[in-house]
């Protein structure tokens, strides 16, 4: 904490400020580590992107390596683009208006550093740890539980500082921003606290407390609120601060704002279900969040268009000045999504978006239109102000903007192309009632020309990136860093009369910054609790299936290879109710079949086909032959060989604290089972290996592919088998050795 | 499969119910609230970020580049 000096008020001072003027300094070197890393991230997220997207038509990118394989990869980017990229611009942003709205240095700048630093180092955890498969997979949420203990501490120290800052202010009004500002650090503390809910089993392995239809609630909530509250509600704020700063005029409407945030903050909690439409959650839940959805188009179309009208009469500017380019292309884009979003959450409209690259499309017209144009933006009127200096070169920042604005168009343009022509092609049947396109694998080749005109879209974008970072460097060479910027103002509180007091709630919400935290916090709990309630009456009231067993020793094993490997990232396990679906997959999946699952692994997206049905579909072989070479089984196909399973020993060291842990989550694995699980095991796996030899493959017992393969011919038969059968034990103890038996008989 | 989860749970149709009012409720207050908000104070507020630090002169204007 810094101390101020105090002077007696200037004799410019505004009339208002009649207390006690007190000297003091913007911290800006917090500002700068975040805008360094913002840049080096980015290129470093984007780049992992792109590497991915290379690999959706060109598998062989991978060089084989398992740790820059596309399921390992895709969460390595999202993660270094949304935490570390968008993050740490974040940070930025707020680091820097924050300062300035309240009239005051941070409040701790031992806590900004720790912010800082501990942030980054998440990032590089991350970076490292995604790589090597650790991770829970769960969507945006994929790191493991030390690290998810590391975040949360870090986002307490955020928290601090940003209250503290705002309880120390000089200025007595609280700008909208800083509201912004405010349920961003209180809602995604809750979000991230209530879906990383986990049982460490080991240093780098746990799993979710929820399973199946539960987890999938949660995360969803989480993960469709986390683009809420922390790829928006922050870059709003921002937007309200830096948009009029650039156009040098007040926001259009202040009323506006104040009516945006509210309603955004509490209609946006309630929409997550729309994520699992069709799915088994259950139908009140998945109608109440279309119906929000829906709704969520008139506050974030009221926040669009009080960004762009503050431009009114200023639109020369535009056509100057590359850091309002970007920010009327990042607010545009942000309409436009805003826009697509609730559509893509109408019923009819998702039975044919989801699981395609039309998602993959409308997520990019936000990271990439409104997050990454907005840091663009943010970064061109930072750097030189932070240096004291002019832009290096206005001439590079309009080819970086129309290079990017070009390269964000041929990136989403095909996607949507990609994901229209093959969500149609999953739903075509031939006059006499069969399906047009049996093979998936046809609908994939279909579409592989947009992953190739995709991948130069993303190259551009980074090519774009590196022109800024280019341009950003060669400014601040140019200039001298201004560490401290000194600053006067007046304490509010010294103040002896105040002509502009506010009204009667304004007053109240501004005397007490912590009561108007309290407030968004309720509003946002409010939606999260009306929706996760029932959840838990669910997990009370679903019918179970009698058929449904716990995963065998083996299959555990199997299930988190397919965890690590990162299979989710393209392989659904839910079989919508839609005809398309049923005569492609089999039987539609039902809640009751996932009562084991922890995590659940419904999947988001189908590069490949789903596979809740997958067990018995296939011979071992195929699958032993398939993991090796997917091209060798299928001619054409884009999944990335595996070969490593073939010859990693299988980890079974840990198999007692994964059994145990998955009993303290739920699973009703029988009190001593660990001592017998690992010759169970054993047995499983040399079933597996005698069905290898029918195919003429010689495998050992204890490698990887072994329990993945057991796993996989588990999926989707628990509802197959007979529950009044006489093989089907009564206890839990023979339960396990049930299910051990099924993908045995299924072989 | 959606009907099997929903019938089991007793009383779940005042969710939404209660939902609608929350929403209703809270947006309407906010609403009014935001609507009866006094002209001259709104332009204070939307003053605030133009009036937190000067600009410096040397920022404007054309790069040091071209």
């Amino acid at each position: 904490m810094n101390a101020a000096a105090t002077t007696k008020p200037p004799a410019n001072s505004p009339p208002r400020a009649t207390g006690v003027v007190e000297s003091f300094a913007y911290d800006n070197r917090i500002v700068r580590a975040f805008a360094i890393a913002t840049v080096i991230w980015g290129v470093v997220g984007m780049s992992a992107g792109l590497l991915a997207a290379i690999q959706l038509f060109f598998p062989e990118a991978n060089l084989n390596l398992q740790f820059v394989t596309f399921g390992r990869l895709r969460p390595l980017h999202t993660n270094a683009v949304i935490f570390a990229f968008i993050g740490n611009a974040m940070f930025m942003g707020i680091y820097y208006s924050l300062q300035r709205l309240c009239k005051a240095r941070m409040f701790s700048d031992l806590l900004s550093k720790i912010n800082f630093w501990g942030w980054n180092a998440i990032i590089v955890s991350a970076a490292i740890t995604l790589p090597l498969g650790f991770t829970s997979s769960k969507e945006y949420a994929e790191l493991e539980w030390p690290i998810d203990i590391a975040i949360t501490l870090i986002w307490v120290v955020f928290t601090v500082n940003l209250l503290g800052t705002i309880i120390k202010r000089r200025e007595k009004h609280i700008y909208v921003a800083i509201w912004f500002y405010i349920a961003t650090a209180l809602t995604v503390a809750v979000l991230h606290i209530v879906n990383s809910l986990e049982v460490p089993v080991t240093f780098w392995k746990s799993y979710s407390v929820y399973a199946g239809v539960q987890d999938a609630l949660v995360q969803w909530w989480y993960g469709h609120n986390a683009v809420a509250f922390f790829l928006t509600t922050p870059f709003l704020g921002m937007m309200y601060y830096f948009l009029p700063k650039a156009a040098d005029r007040p926001v259009f409407s202040y009323r506006l704002s104040i009516i945006h945030f509210w309603a955004l903050i509490f209609v946006y909690i309630w929409a997550g279900p729309h994520h699992l439409l069709f799915t088994a959650l259950p139908d009140w839940a998945q109608s109440l969040g279309m119906v929000f959805s829906l709704m969520l188009i008139a506050p974030s179309w009221g926040g669009m268009l009080n960004g762009l009208l503050t431009l009114r009469g200023a639109w020369d500017k535009v056509r100057q000045d590359p850091m309002l380019k970007f920010m009327v292309v990042a607010v545009t884009a942000y309409g436009m999504a805003t826009l697509e979003g609730p559509m893509l959450a109408i019923k009819s409209v998702n039975s044919l978006s989801h699981y395609t690259d039309w998602t993959i499309a409308h997520v990019h017209t936000g990271a990439l239109g409104w997050n990454g144009f907005i840091t663009f933006s943010m970064l061109y009127y930072l750097i030189p102000r932070l240096y004291q200096t002019k832009l290096w070169s206005v001439k590079l920042a309009n080819y970086h903007f129309w290079i990017a604005l070009l390269g964000m168009m041929f990136y989403v343009v095909p996607m949507y192309a990609s994901g229209i022509t093959q969500g149609l092609m999953w739903k075509q049947f031939t006059a006499d009632g069969f399906l047009q396109y049996p093979n998936f694998l046809e609908t994939v080749l279909q579409i592989v020309p947009m992953y190739r005109l995709r991948a130069i879209g993303g190259s551009l974008y980074i090519l774009g990136t590196l022109l800024m970072a280019f341009n950003l460097w060669r400014t601040a060479r140019a200039g001298v860093f201004l560490p401290e910027q000194a600053a006067q103002a007046a304490s509010w509180r010294t103040q002896e009369a105040h002509t502009a007091p506010g009204p009667w709630g304004h007053r109240v919400l501004e005397g007490k910054p912590m009561l108007l935290a309290v407030l968004a916090l309720v509003a946002i709990l409010i939606g999260g609790v009306v929706e996760l309630v029932p959840m838990f009456l669910i997990k009370e009231n679903v019918p179970t299936i009698a058929s449904v067993k716990p995963y065998t020793a083996l299959e555990v094993l199997g299930r988190d290879i397919y965890i690590r490997e990162g299979c989710v990232g393209c392989h659904s396990q839910m079989i919508r109710p839609f005809r398309s679906e049923t005569e492609r997959y089999g039987e539609y999946s039902k809640a009751g079949e996932f009562v084991y699952d922890h995590p659940f692994l419904w999947g988001s997206k189908r590069t490949g086909p789903d596979l809740h049905r997958i067990g018995g579909k296939y011979p071992d072989a195929w699958h032993y032959n398939h993991m090796d070479d997917p091209r060798s089984m299928s001619s054409g196909s884009i999944m990335p060989r595996y070969p490593w399973l073939l010859t990693q020993t299988l980890e079974t060291n840990s198999l007692p604290a994964r059994i145990s842990a998955l009993r303290k989550v739920g699973v009703p694995y029988p009190a001593g089972y660990e001592d017998k699980a690992l010759a169970e095991l054993q047995a499983q796996a040399a079933k597996v290996v005698t069905n290898l030899k029918v195919g003429a493959i010689k495998a050992e017992p204890d490698k990887d592919i072994i329990a993945l393969i057991a796993y996989l011919q588990r999926l989707g038969t628990d509802i197959k088998a007979n529950p009044a059968a006489p093989t089907t034990p009564a206890t839990p103890v023979k339960t396990a050795q049930a299910g051990a038996a099924a993908p045995a008989a299924a072989n | 499969m959606i009907t099997n989860v929903l019938s089991a749970i007793g009383g779940v149709g005042v969710f939404g119910v209660i939902s609608i009012c929350l929403f209703f409720v809270v947006f309407t207050g906010a609403l009014l609230w935001a609507l009866g908000l006094p002209a001259g104070f709104l332009r204070t507020m939307g003053d605030l970020p133009l009036a937190d630090e000067g600009t410096p002169a040397t920022i404007n204007g054309d790069s040091h580049h071209e």
